[in-house]
């Protein structure tokens, strides 16, 4: 039901908004988004934008100054570690013993945590996304939580899983003889904890966004199930499990807390660069500045891989 | 060659209950309006959605049984779909998108790439098989759909709303090649439509399928010039009426009378055809030998070819083909009152 105005009487139209008497059409024409079936805009062209953005708006005011300090308070830092940076010696920090060992662990770990992710995350989330059962959301929510979870928190709740003692360590240990805590294994589960999540929730909303017809399609031309997914499904969801991955592996890349509680900081085996810009910092700054500036560089690198998803222009 | 189905189901609004049965190597049009279930049918027959009551059998075999429990997969019926905006793997080349069935039905990469280039080239385009799908025209599109599921050498084919995505310029050109290409397949079938020059066109046998049941099946010429429902009747263009005959007499439920020249059958009920021809329209009310005449008033106009279509309101709503002359001469344009008349010989009943 529409009311009146409070200060000028009139009932507002359903598609208009009165303005001090004046009626003001938006100015964005609303796209209707029924794809046209045949051709086919390229997703890259997909529909037009309804412009958020507008040359000339009023702020309100207070804001720009506000927006300005906020960019300097995001930008500053980033800007420090670029000013303070060995530059001229970079090439020798770089190559110290100590940072590439750090790289290299860096790197296996985090790939190996991606690998996890990618085997257990796509069959949780293909379930997420597609089958209907009893405590789904649960499950989803239960998935998420290592997200906003304290890696902290997560590294000591990892102890008592997986630890010598530990509810499932203790049989793990028993059966196999294998101790996850403080062993490289150990670093690349704790990675996978709290990365998991990410892969999970950018698959589950590629398969909901996929036009599932195409399976249709495939199972019409005799295509099981999981030739089905494999040659159908996962190639259609690529993007969406490309952007999974690199975010996956941008937090495992940069995990400390859970790391540093579960496997430990030793060189070598668990001190992955996180872990050694932290220790740097106390006697070697110079160390600590070069990795921070190795991992700046591929978070960048991940951002810009990544723009054209989240930040299509606008 | 046969298929016999009995397909059951509710979706949402829809409650389909629907009987087909298809002999020899037809092609079988499915026609009805938007959320009629024509789709939903196809999809049900293609084993993408389970029927609740009733039964699938093609060719002696029973594909899905809802009272046995027996329900064939998708994937292990003998049935070709081409799907309504086709639905080409965007990711494979359009070789492989025909190859696709044969790779899933077990052949080998090699073998499935050369028959479905054979393929390609029984259609005329060998010279996109290194092409994605998304370089193709929409008619192009079409005939890799077709080979696509043609190459699986399936027992039954459906269609659905295959010219639904052209334009209307290209439309003709594509129906009489589609027309060619099913006359080539020694199979059933089933296409979807609401297109009615295309259900015309390429029909053998047609079913009209309204919400959800089966209205009328026959061939076009049976369906068009006997319609059994509003749909059908303004689809060809004819003014359809259900009433209750008495001696020569057809009784309507809004209590106007026609009369027809030949005896119906007492008390029973049928349907009442006025071709719009044979509706002539007056200013005043009109004298002499017409016995059906009926007071209204002159509604919308259009252009059916050389004649113009008069929509006349009132408790006898009917659509009158006059010329142009007459629509001048009688100032038509301007609305007002009218008489209607039609001469009893003129007016076709059949049984309900």
């Amino acid at each position: 039901m529409t009311m009146e105005h409070p200060l000028t009487g009139q009932r507002p139209s359903r598609d208009r908004d009165v303005h001090g008497g004046l009626a003001v059409v938006a100015g964005d024409s609303i796209v209707a988004d029924r794809a046209a079936p045949w051709p086919r805009r390229r997703p890259s062209e997909g529909a037009p934008h309804p412009r958020r953005t507008r040359p000339g708006a009023a702020a309100p005011t207070g804001f720009v100054p506000l927006a300005v300090l906020a960019v300097a308070f995001l930008a500053l830092p980033l800007m420090a570690l670029v000013v303070r940076a060995p530059w001229r010696h970079l090439p020798a920090e770089l190559t110290a013993p100590g940072v590439l060992t750090a790289l290299r662990l860096s790197l296996v770990c985090s790939l190996g945590a991606v690998a996890v992710s990618v085997l257990l995350g796509v069959p949780l989330a293909w379930l997420l996304a597609r089958v209907r059962f009893r405590g789904r959301n649960l499950v989803r929510a239960l998935v998420m939580l290592p997200m906003v979870l304290p890696p902290v928190v997560g590294g000591v709740a990892l102890l008592l899983a997986f630890g010598r003692n530990g509810l499932a360590g203790q049989w793990l240990d028993r059966a196999f003889g294998v101790s996850l805590p403080f062993t490289t294994a150990g670093a690349v589960v704790a990675e996978a904890f709290v990365a998991m999540p990410f892969l999970v929730i950018t698959v589950e909303a590629g398969l909901r966004a996929m036009d599932r017809r195409y399976e249709d399609a495939a199972a019409t031309l005799g295509a099981g199930r999981w030739t089905t997914f494999r040659r159908v499904t996962l190639p259609l969801i690529a993007p969406a499990l490309g952007a999974g991955g690199a975010l996956c592996w941008a937090r495992a890349l940069g995990e400390f807390g859970a790391t540093i509680t579960f496997a430990g900081n030793l060189p070598g085996s668990t001190q992955t660069m996180p872990l050694a810009v932290y220790l740097a910092l106390q006697n070697n700054t110079d160390a600590a500045i070069t990795l921070s500036l190795v991992m700046l560089a591929i978070s960048l690198t991940v951002l810009v891989l990544l723009r054209d998803r989240w930040f299509p222009a606008r | 060659m046969s298929l016999e189905a009995r397909v059951a189901l509710q979706k949402g609004l829809l409650d389909l209950d629907a009987q087909l049965t298809v002999r020899g190597s037809e092609v079988v049009v499915l026609l009805g309006p938007n959320a009629a279930g024509k789709t939903t049918l196809l999809r049900a027959l293609a084993g993408l959605i389970p029927l609740s009551s009733g039964r699938v059998l093609l060719d002696g075999t029973v594909l899905e049984d809802a009272a046995a429990g027996v329900r064939v997969s998708t994937e292990r019926r003998p049935i070709g779909v081409v799907f309504q905006d086709y639905l080409l793997f965007p990711h494979l080349t359009v070789l492989d998108n025909v190859a696709f069935g044969l790779r899933a039905r077990g052949a080998g990469r090699r073998a499935a790439r050369e028959f479905a280039g054979q393929w390609l080239e029984g259609m005329g385009l060998s010279a996109h098989a290194a092409e994605k799908p998304r370089a193709l025209s929409g008619g192009q599109a079409q005939r890799v759909a077709l080979a696509r599921a043609l190459a699986t050498d399936p027992r039954l084919l459906l269609l659905d709303e295959p010219l639904a995505a052209m334009d209307a310029g290209a439309r003709a050109d594509l129906r009489r090649e589609l027309n060619r290409h099913l006359g080539e397949f020694d199979g059933t079938c089933l296409l979807v439509t609401h297109d009615p020059i295309e259900a015309m066109t390429l029909a053998d046998q047609l079913v009209v399928l309204e919400e959800g049941r089966v209205v009328q099946a026959g061939t076009p010429e049976d369906v068009s010039s006997q319609p059994r429902s509003r749909y059908v009747a303004d689809l060809v263009g004819l003014n359809l009426f259900r009433g209750r005959g008495h001696c020569n007499v057809i009784e309507l439920p809004s209590g106007e009378r026609i009369v027809a020249a030949d005896p119906v059958a007492a008390d029973s009920e049928v349907f009442v055809v006025i071709p719009p021809r044979a509706v002539s329209l007056h200013r005043a009310n009109p004298e002499g030998s017409p016995r059906n005449v009926w007071p209204g008033t002159a509604g919308s106009l259009d252009i059916a070819g050389e004649r113009i279509r008069v929509h006349m309101t009132g408790s006898m709503p009917l659509i009158s083909e006059v010329t142009p002359a007459a629509v001048a001469a009688l100032r038509l344009g301007d609305g007002g009152p009218v008489w209607a008349s039609v001469k009893a010989v003129e007016i076709v009943v059949y049984p309900a």
